[in-house]
């Protein structure tokens, strides 16, 4: 077990730098998730942590050594692939049995540790077969079981849930949880989904074009985004925006859209007539009496909750109610917004205000 | 039944051509083989011997070393056309300067005729004409003569064929290589494999149906040389170069000892497909479960 600590990291392909500065502090033991949109430079990343891809600038530590130009099979960490990466001639057995026969243990010893980690990840009855003879949940799970008999430093795991199910990729999320529970070994998990992203990490680090946007806690980015990118990419459904300005209504301030739409502000220090951008959650919008008023666009109930689609002018607000909802697209409804939900942005740049 | 028919029409003209010119002729060897035939000899007829013929190679001292030869051959061949084709294949996995050039210039010994290839080695190899002794002499003092050196010939045959057929070995083995997936080396390495080990534990595993398939094809092809061989030494000195195809061909043209020959010809074919048989069992066949 170790901390791993990322400091000013930048990665160049010739002359285009994809990885600008990039600084991460992971604690010992923690379950760190780099969460954001394809090509954001999150897998590059982890792959810089494994060794596969070299450093341009900056320092990578783990456990208080710099690993820069230390090789993959000398930094003692466990990577689970995407693709899980088995090796297709070897049994299961053989699958998980590969480090410790390349760290030369004894046939004891491996038989031992393959058994304890079929064990936990229920593979017992398989260890005799061929990668492609398993499905793609036990595919995932012999991955991991070569990674956890190492009893590494640190786990690296690259997207390893986006090849499964729906279904499967719940179950496996609980067991990797689980695995992180029951070891307490360092993570660095990487994943395109925020739902993965807030709900296994410790710490998450959002990434966009191969910069950190922020890091927090998964509650702590939902609560506090610092800009529109992570408020929008955190929560599902994601936050409603709304641009405009900040106008006066008689005595007390209000959002006013460019089409027009009024809506309550929060207390802020933003002028009045700046150019803001108004967000909030559709989970923070309620249907009430004295809300704003609204045409229904659609309704789309899913049983446990309904979600609503409605407009005012070029606005579309989004909101997520418990309640049964009845009304028809086309009708009108009003929409209650409670101040203390509202983030205001600015709009050219898009950080908090 | 109408698609079935029309696939009938069209493989016709193959099935009838392999027919007359492989079933045909097989068969008729096998049956000439029983017999004692020279059509030139002064009693031209084909005389039906039984078993004398086969009878009779069990002996023939000069057939079995024939065989002897043409094994050490194929052995030395393959084996390094393997090991050169596969360093080859893997340098030309890399980036390097001139690459597309050089990678045309080695594939250009596998578009010559085997005879052309034997005659420009025998230019090359002959004393006093050839460049080969020359520099060999001019150099580090070592005279050779394909002519009168058993050694000198056998090896220059082996290398010989290891010019001519390395290239298409490398090309194999690069499709091979292109085709793997590059996350179980990724994997490999983390896992704390070495340069060494990930050749053996997974390069060599995953690139051996491939490999396999081409010892086939240079087994099959290295067991049946004749031209270049008969076009550099004809065999000689002595029988040091005198391969079975050689040997078959002697036996049946100089001597027109067509029924012998042909003899011959049948047990080559069944070394051959018992020695290709051996390679499939012990290779490829205990994998076809993991494939």
């Amino acid at each position: 077990m170790a901390n791993v600590t990322i400091d000013k990291v930048i990665k160049r392909y010739g002359a285009a730098q994809v990885m600008h500065g990039v600084s991460v502090d992971i604690e010992d033991g923690e379950f760190v998730v780099l969460v954001g949109p394809s090509g954001c430079g999150k897998s590059t990343l982890l792959r810089m942590l494994a060794g596969l891809e070299e450093i341009s600038d900056g320092t990578i530590s783990i456990g208080g050594r710099v690993v820069n130009d230390v090789l993959p099979k000398e930094r003692d960490i466990a990577m689970v692939f995407q693709s899980y990466a088995l090796y297709p001639h070897k049994t299961v057995y053989d699958n998980i049995g590969f480090p410790l026969l390349m760290a030369k243990r004894s046939k004891a010893e491996i038989a031992e540790k393959v058994k304890g980690a079929a064990e936990i990840l229920d593979l017992t009855k398989y260890l005799d077969r061929y990668p492609k003879e398993l499905s793609g949940g036990q595919r995932q799970r012999v991955a991991m079981g070569r990674a956890i008999v190492r009893d590494p430093q640190v786990f690296l795991f690259d997207e390893p849930l986006s090849n499964l199910d729906a279904k499967l990729r719940v179950t496996m999320r609980i067991e990797i949880k689980e695995l992180h529970q029951r070891l307490g070994t360092t993570i660095v998990y990487v994943t395109h989904d925020q739902v993965e992203a807030m709900t296994m990490a410790d710490k998450i680090v959002v990434m966009r074009d191969g910069r950190v946007e922020q890091i927090g806690s998964p509650l702590d980015l939902y609560d506090n985004p610092v800009n529109t990118f992570v408020a929008g990419f955190i929560g599902s459904p994601s936050m409603n925006f709304v641009h405009g300005k900040i106008a006066s209504d008689g005595s007390s301030r209000v959002f006013q859209s460019d089409s027009g739409l009024k809506l309550p502000l929060p207390q802020t220090t933003a002028a009045e007539g700046q150019a803001v951008t108004y967000g909030v959650r559709p989970e923070c919008v309620r249907i009430g009496e004295g809300g704003v008023e609204m045409e229904i666009v659609a309704v789309e109930p899913t049983g446990s909750e309904t979600q609503i689609f409605a407009r005012s002018g070029s606005d579309l607000i989004d909101a997520l109610v418990k309640e049964r909802i009845s009304a028809r697209p086309g009708s009108k409804l009003g929409f209650v917004i409670d101040p203390e939900d509202v983030h205001l942005f600015d709009r050219k740049t898009g950080q908090h205000i | 039944m109408q698609s079935k028919r029309l696939g009938w029409i069209l493989l016709a003209p193959t099935l009838v051509i392999l027919f007359f010119f492989g079933v045909l002729p097989f068969i008729y060897v096998v049956y000439v083989s029983f017999h004692s035939w020279n059509p030139f000899a002064v009693n031209p007829e084909m005389v039906f011997n039984g078993a004398d013929n086969f009878r009779k190679i069990v002996f023939d001292s000069a057939f079995l070393n024939s065989v002897g030869v043409t094994v050490m051959f194929v052995f030395f061949a393959v084996l390094s056309e393997l090991i050169i084709g596969y360093f080859l294949a893997q340098a030309f996995m890399r980036d390097f300067p001139g690459k597309a050039i050089f990678r045309t210039i080695h594939t250009l010994p596998l578009i010559m005729a085997p005879i052309i290839v034997g005659s420009v080695w025998k230019l090359m190899t002959t004393p006093s004409i050839g460049i080969i002794p020359h520099y060999l002499d001019e150099w580090f003092g070592i005279s050779m003569n394909i002519g009168t050196s058993a050694p000198a010939a056998f090896a220059t045959i082996v290398i010989m064929d290891i010019w001519h057929w390395t290239p298409l070995v490398t090309l194999t083995l690069i499709a091979a290589l292109v085709s793997l997936p590059q996350d179980p080396f990724e994997q490999a390495q983390i896992d704390g494999a070495g340069k060494r080990q990930i050749f053996w534990h997974i390069t060599l595993p995953m690139i051996a149906p491939a490999v396999v398939a081409t010892v086939f094809i240079r087994l099959m092809d290295a067991l049946r040389t004749v031209d270049e061989v008969w076009m550099l030494t004809g065999g000689g000195p002595g029988s040091a170069t005198r391969f079975v195809g050689v040997h078959i061909f002697k036996e049946v043209f100089p001597k027109t000892n067509y029924g012998y020959g042909s003899t011959i010809s049948v047990i080559v074919l069944y070394l051959t497909i018992v020695s290709c048989w051996l390679l499939y069992v012990t290779m490829l066949a205990p994998r076809s479960k993991k494939d």
